[in-house]
C-alpha cells in the first residue's frame, strides 16, 4: 500500500449529500419540468393471459388535451427488445421471449403495458386513459411454476413447446458417490414467496428530442451507460445522438432500477415522434404490478452428511418462477442463475448437483432486488444445516464450524472466488453476543415457565462487486470500476464516475478516500455522476461495487496524479528535478511539502492554478494535465465479505406470533471508509430481509390477478414493527485486492435474514418438532405448523 | 369545476384558481413549485413521504384536496430552516445519518415536527409516531437516533427558543 495519509478513511463524517436533501432542495426526476413538456400515461392489461382482439382509441383521441395515443400496432414492425446485447449470455439452454415496447397480439401478465396516452396535463391523463377501450379474449393462464412445467400446461410462448426459459445443470465433484457414502441423507422442499423491494421514488423518465442533439433521456436508473448503449442499439440511432442522464438525486433502487424497461422506450418513441418532451412518472400501483418482484423460487434440497455434521454432497432442484421473462438485461433468469451459483455460499462443499429450471408464467417478470437471486437459496442452505444438525445431534454452531470455509482465499466448488474474510471468527463473535454459553440454560428455564425462546444463525459470503469474468456472461457488461479525478484551477478535486449512486453516499465516501490521497479535506472534493456525456463508461451502481471497484478506481486515479503534482511543485519550488519523486513529498492540509525541508511547500491550489493558467512558467513540453482516468479491474476473480447473523426470538405457540428479542449482525467490509454509512447500509439490509421474510408478499390469485397493488396490501415494515435491539459488530478483514482494502457492503445483507430468523423460531419450538420450509414467516403459518404436529 | 384558493405556505401566500380535484400535494409541488414535498404512493396515504404541517398538524398532503386547505397555513420542509439556520430536526437527521436516498426524508422530518410538540419521549412512542412514513433505506435505526438527538437539542433550549422553532 502507498503511504498516502489516511486521515479521512475510517471517519464517520456527516454526509455531503445531506445539506440539500434535508432542506428539500434535492433534484429528483419527478421534480423536473421543461418547456412544452407533455405527460405520458400507460394503460395496462387487466388480464394475466389474453389475446388483444381490438383496441379502440377514438374516444381518447377525441378528448381535448390528448396529444397522442399509441398501441402495439404502432410498434408491430419494431424488433424484439431482448437482443443478444440485452439477454444474459449464460452457458445453459436459453429461450428468448419476443416482445416489443407495446404488444400487438397478446398480453402475458396483469399490469403489462398495452397502450400509452400523451396529454398536456397530468390530470387529463387519468381521464384519457379511461377512454381507451380494449377488447380482450382471455386464454388460460398459468401462475404456479410447477404447474407450468407439467405436460398440457398453458404455454406462454407456444413456439417453445414448453415453459422453460432457462435450464442449466451445474455440477462439481461426484454427488452420487457422496450420497452413497453418507451417514445421513436429509431432503426438504423449501419455498420462498415472491417479494422484493419498492423504492420510495417510483420509476420515471423524461425524454427530450431534437434533430441536432438527438435524444436525451432523463431516467431513474442505476446504470445510465448501459441503458444508453441498449437504447441507441434498439432505436438504431448513432451513439452520439443518445444521451442518458440519471438526475442528481434518485429515490433509491435496490436493484429495481437496473433493467432496460419498455416504458422508457415508449416515452422516447413518443418524444421523437411528437418533437416535444415527454415525461412519464410511474404510480405506485404500476410499480407494485411490475417491478421489485424477486425471490420466487422452490428448492428441492437433498444433503448427504457424515455423522459429525460435515456435508459431503448436496443436490438441489431449483424451480424459479420467472414471470413472463420480458425485461431487458435480466430476462427474469439472471437472478435465479446467480442464486444457484451462490447456493453453497460460505460453506465448503465439494460434491454438488444443481438442476436449475427457470420457468415462465403469467406473473410479472422477476426483476433484481438486493440479495440478487440468493435470498431463497440462502434460506435453503442455512435451513438444511439446522434440519440436518438436529437429526444428527450436532448443534447449530458446530454445524457451521464443521462446514464453513476455513481458509482464504478459497474457490468454492461452484467456482466462486472468495478472497478474504473470517467466517469462524465472525461466528464466535455472534455466539458471544447472543450469550450462547448460557443460552441453553436460559431456554430451559423459560420453557419451565411456558415460554419459548430460540436462537438461530446464518452465515455466508456477500458479493463485493461482480468481476467482469462473471458480469459479462450474466449481464453483457463489464465489472471494472472507472473514475476520473481532475484537479481544477482552484485546487479543488473533481471525481467523475460512471456509476449512479442513489443513497449509497458516494459523494461522501469517494471524497473521503480521494481527500486522503491528495492531502485535502472531503470539502475540497466534489463528485459528479449520472450524465453519460460527461462521465466515463461504467456498469452502474449495483452489486456492492462502489466501495470495492469504483472507489478503488478513484483512489488509483488520484495516486496517478501525485507524481505529476510533485513535478509541478518541485519546479515551482525551484527544487532540482531529481527531487520531484512522489516519495519525497507529503500531501498534507492542502499543501505539497518537501520532506527534506518542510519549509519548502506550495499549496495544491497554487500548483494547480499555475499549471493550468500560467503554463508559461514551466519548461516547454511539461506534462501539466492534472486529470487521470483509472480503470480498476481487481487482480483476483472475485471479492467477498464474510458475515454472520444471529437472532433471538420468543415464540407464542397459541398464536404463532413471535418477537425478535435481539438481532446481531457481524459484518465484514474490508476497511470501512465511513463506519456510520456502512452501518446504515447494514441496517437497511436487515430491514429489507425482515420485511421480506415476515410481511411483504406479491400475491396473485389463481387467474393471475394481482392482489397486492397498494402499499396497504404489500406491507413494508414500519418503525414500530422493527426490533429495537439490533447490534452491529465489525469483523472486517481487508481485501488484498483493493488499494484501501475496502470491500462492498449492503447488497447481500437481506439474504442473511430469513434463515437466521426461521432457525431461531424452529429452535424455540423444538419441543413441537416442526420444520419451517416456507416463507413468509407469518403467525398463521407458524401456528399451522404447531397445530399440524399436535 | 374550478375554485379560487389561497393557501399560505411557509409564510408566503399562494393564490390560484384550481380544479377542485387538485390534490394539496400537487398544489404545493406544482402551483407553489415547492418540490421538497414528495409523492411516493398512489394517493393511498400509506407511504407518508408527502407529509406536511397543516394548521399545526401533520397531514398527508396526497389525501387532501387543495380546496380543503383554502385559507390554511402549511409548513413544508423548505420552511423548516428559519433565517438561514437549520432546524434542530434537520441537524439531527444530518448528524445521525437519518437518510440515505433522501426521498422519504421530508415526510419523516415533518412527522417529527408534529411529534416534538408533544411531551412523548419513550422509544416506543417514537417508533409509533414515525410509523406513518416508510423508509426502505435506513431500517429506521438512524431515524430513531435522529429523533432522540432532536429531542436532546430541544431539551437543552429555553421554552422561548423552543417555541420559536415551532411557528405552526
Amino acid at each position: 500500500m502507498a503511504t498516502a495519509s489516511s486521515t479521512w478513511v475510517g471517519k464517520s463524517i456527516k454526509r455531503k449529500e445531506d445539506l440539500r436533501l434535508i432542506r428539500g432542495e434535492g433534484q429528483y426526476l419527478s421534480d423536473m419540468v421543461v418547456p412544452r413538456m407533455l405527460y405520458m400515461g400507460v394503460v395496462r392489461s387487466v388480464h394475466a393471459h389474453a389475446r388483444i382482439k381490438s383496441i379502440d382509441t377514438s374516444r381518447a383521441r377525441a378528448m381535448p388535451g390528448v396529444v397522442a395515443v399509441v398501441t402495439g400496432e404502432d410498434f408491430k414492425n419494431w424488433k424484439t427488445i431482448l437482443t443478444d446485447a440485452s439477454i444474459p449470455n449464460l452457458p445453459g439452454e436459453t429461450k428468448r421471449p419476443l416482445y416489443r415496447p407495446l404488444p400487438a397480439e397478446k398480453v402475458y401478465h396483469v399490469g403489462e403495458p398495452v397502450a400509452a396516452v400523451v396529454t398536456r396535463n397530468k390530470y387529463q391523463l387519468e381521464d384519457a386513459m379511461e377512454l381507451i377501450d380494449i377488447d380482450y379474449e382471455p386464454i388460460p393462464a398459468v401462475i404456479d411454476a410447477e404447474e407450468a412445467l407439467k405436460p398440457g400446461a398453458p404455454l406462454l410462448y407456444p413456439e417453445w413447446g414448453d415453459n422453460l426459459i432457462y435450464h442449466q445443470r451445474i455440477t462439481s465433484g461426484d454427488a452420487d458417490k457422496a450420497f452413497a457414502e453418507a451417514d445421513l441423507i436429509v431432503k426438504e422442499r423449501f419455498q420462498c414467496h415472491r417479494c422484493g423491494a419498492q423504492p420510495m421514488e417510483t420509476r420515471s423518465c423524461l425524454a427530450i428530442y431534437d434533430a441536432a442533439q438527438g435524444l436525451t433521456l432523463w431516467l431513474t436508473t442505476q446504470r445510465p451507460h448501459n441503458i444508453r448503449d441498449l437504447l441507441a442499439d434498439y432505436l438504431e440511432m448513432p451513439h452520439d445522438k443518445v444521451r442518458v442522464i440519471q438526475p442528481r438525486d434518485m429515490g433509491s433502487g435496490y436493484g429495481t432500477k437496473a433493467p432496460f424497461y419498455r416504458e422508457d422506450i415508449v416515452a422516447c418513441a413518443l418524444a421523437i415522434k411528437l418533437r416535444q418532451p415527454v415525461k412519464w412518472v410511474e404510480n405506485r400501483m404500476e410499480s407494485l404490478m411490475n417491478i421489485g418482484q424477486e425471490r420466487d423460487q422452490i428448492h428441492y434440497v437433498e444433503a448427504a452428511l457424515r455423522k459429525d455434521g460435515k456435508i459431503l454432497g448436496i443436490r438441489d432442484k431449483i424451480i424459479a418462477n420467472d414471470g413472463d421473462g420480458q425485461v431487458g438485461i435480466y430476462a427474469g433468469f439472471a437472478m435465479p442463475h446467480l442464486g444457484a451459483m451462490y447456493f453453497i455460499n460460505g460453506y465448503d462443499i465439494d460434491n454438488i448437483d444443481i438442476d436449475l429450471n427457470c420457468v415462465v408464467t403469467n406473473k410479472a417478470v422477476l426483476t433484481p432486488v438486493r440479495a440478487f437471486g440468493s435470498y431463497a437459496s440462502r434460506f435453503a442452505i442455512d435451513r438444511i444445516l439446522d434440519i440436518a444438525g438436529r437429526k444428527l445431534g450436532v448443534d447449530q454452531l458446530e454445524m457451521r464450524r464443521r462446514n464453513a470455509i476455513h481458509e482464504f482465499p478459497h474457490q468454492t466448488a461452484l467456482g466462486i472466488y472468495v478472497d478474504s474474510g473470517d467466517l469462524l471468527g465472525a461466528l464466535d463473535k455472534a455466539a458471544a453476543a447472543m450469550n450462547c454459553g448460557s443460552f441453553r440454560q436460559e431456554q430451559a428455564r423459560a420453557r419451565d415457565q411456558g415460554r419459548y425462546l430460540g436462537v438461530g444463525f446464518s452465515m455466508g459470503i456477500e458479493i463485493s462487486g461482480v468481476p467482469s469474468a462473471v458480469l459479462v456472461e450474466l449481464e453483457n457488461t463489464p465489472g471494472y470500476g472507472v473514475a476520473t479525478v481532475r484537479i481544477d484551477a482552484q485546487g479543488k478535486v473533481q471525481v467523475a464516475e460512471g456509476d449512479s449512486p442513489h443513497g449509497q453516499s458516494h459523494e461522501t465516501t469517494f471524497a473521503q478516500a480521494v481527500a486522503s490521497e491528495l492531502g485535502v479535506t472531503p470539502d475540497d472534493v466534489y463528485v459528479t455522476y449520472g450524465d453519460t456525456f460527461s462521465t466515463p463508461f461504467s456498469t452502474g451502481t449495483l452489486g456492492s461495487r462502489g466501495a470495492s471497484y469504483t472507489i478503488s478506481a478513484a483512489v488509483l486515479a488520484a495516486r496517478a496524479l501525485r507524481p505529476k503534482i510533485c513535478r509541478i511543485a518541485a519546479h515551482l519550488l525551484k527544487l532540482p528535478p531529481e527531487a520531484a519523486a512522489d516519495s519525497n513529498f507529503s500531501f498534507e492540509d492542502g499543501q505539497i511539502i518537501w520532506n527534506q525541508d518542510r519549509s519548502k511547500r506550495i499549496s495544491l491550489r497554487e500548483a494547480a492554478h499555475t499549471a493550468m493558467l500560467a503554463p508559461t512558467k514551466f519548461p516547454p513540453g511539461s506534462d501539466l494535465n492534472l486529470e487521470h482516468t483509472y480503470h480498476f479491474e481487481a487482480d483476483a476473480p472475485g471479492m467477498h465479505s464474510c458475515n454472520v447473523h444471529a437472532v433471538k426470538v420468543e415464540v407464542f405457540p397459541d398464536t404463532g406470533a413471535f418477537k425478535i428479542l435481539k438481532y446481531v449482525a457481524v459484518n465484514d467490509c474490508g476497511v470501512p471508509i465511513n463506519p456510520m454509512i456502512v452501518d446504515g447500509q447494514i441496517h437497511g439490509g436487515i430491514w429489507m430481509g425482515l420485511s421480506n421474510a415476515t410481511s411483504e408478499e406479491y400475491v396473485y390469485d389463481e387467474q393471475g390477478q394481482q392482489l397486492s397493488t397498494t402499499l396497504l396490501d404489500y406491507q413494508m415494515l414500519s418503525s414500530a414493527d422493527m426490533p429495537s435491539d439490533i447490534e452491529l459488530i465489525d469483523h472486517s478483514v481487508p481485501s488484498p485486492h483493493t488499494p484501501l482494502g475496502s470491500k462492498g457492503k449492503g447488497e447481500g445483507v437481506p439474504g442473511m435474514v430469513p434463515a437466521a430468523l426461521a432457525n431461531a423460531i424452529e429452535d424455540a419450538l423444538s419441543p413441537f418438532g416442526i420444520t419451517i420450509n416456507k416463507l413468509p414467516l407469518k403467525p398463521e403459518y407458524i401456528w399451522r405448523l404447531i397445530h399440524a404436529e399436535r | 369545476m374550478k375554485t379560487a384558493v389561497r393557501i399560505t405556505i411557509n409564510g408566503e401566500p399562494y393564490e390560484a384558481t384550481v380544479e377542485n380535484r387538485l390534490l394539496l400535494v400537487d398544489f404545493i409541488r406544482e402551483v407553489a413549485q415547492l418540490t421538497g414535498t414528495h409523492v411516493g404512493c398512489s394517493v393511498e396515504g400509506r407511504c407518508g413521504v408527502c407529509t406536511v404541517i397543516l394548521d399545526g398538524k401533520a397531514v398527508k398532503s396526497c389525501l387532501l384536496l387543495a380546496v380543503q386547505a383554502d385559507g390554511c397555513n402549511v409548513l413544508t420542509i423548505e420552511g423548516l430552516a428559519a433565517n438561514g439556520r437549520l432546524h434542530p430536526i434537520q441537524e439531527a437527521f444530518w448528524e445521525k445519518h437519518g437518510l440515505q436516498c433522501g426521498f422519504c426524508t421530508p415526510g419523516q422530518m415533518m412527522t417529527l415536527y408534529d411529534f416534538l410538540k408533544s411531551p412523548k419521549r419513550s422509544d416506543e412512542e417514537i417508533r409509533e409516531a414515525m410509523a406513518g412514513v416508510l423508509c426502505p433505506c435506513t431500517g429506521y435505526v438512524h431515524i430513531v437516533e435522529a429523533v432522540k438527538a432532536a429531542i436532546a437539542k430541544l431539551d437543552a433550549m429555553t421554552p422561548a427558543e423552543r417555541q420559536a422553532l415551532f411557528p405552526l
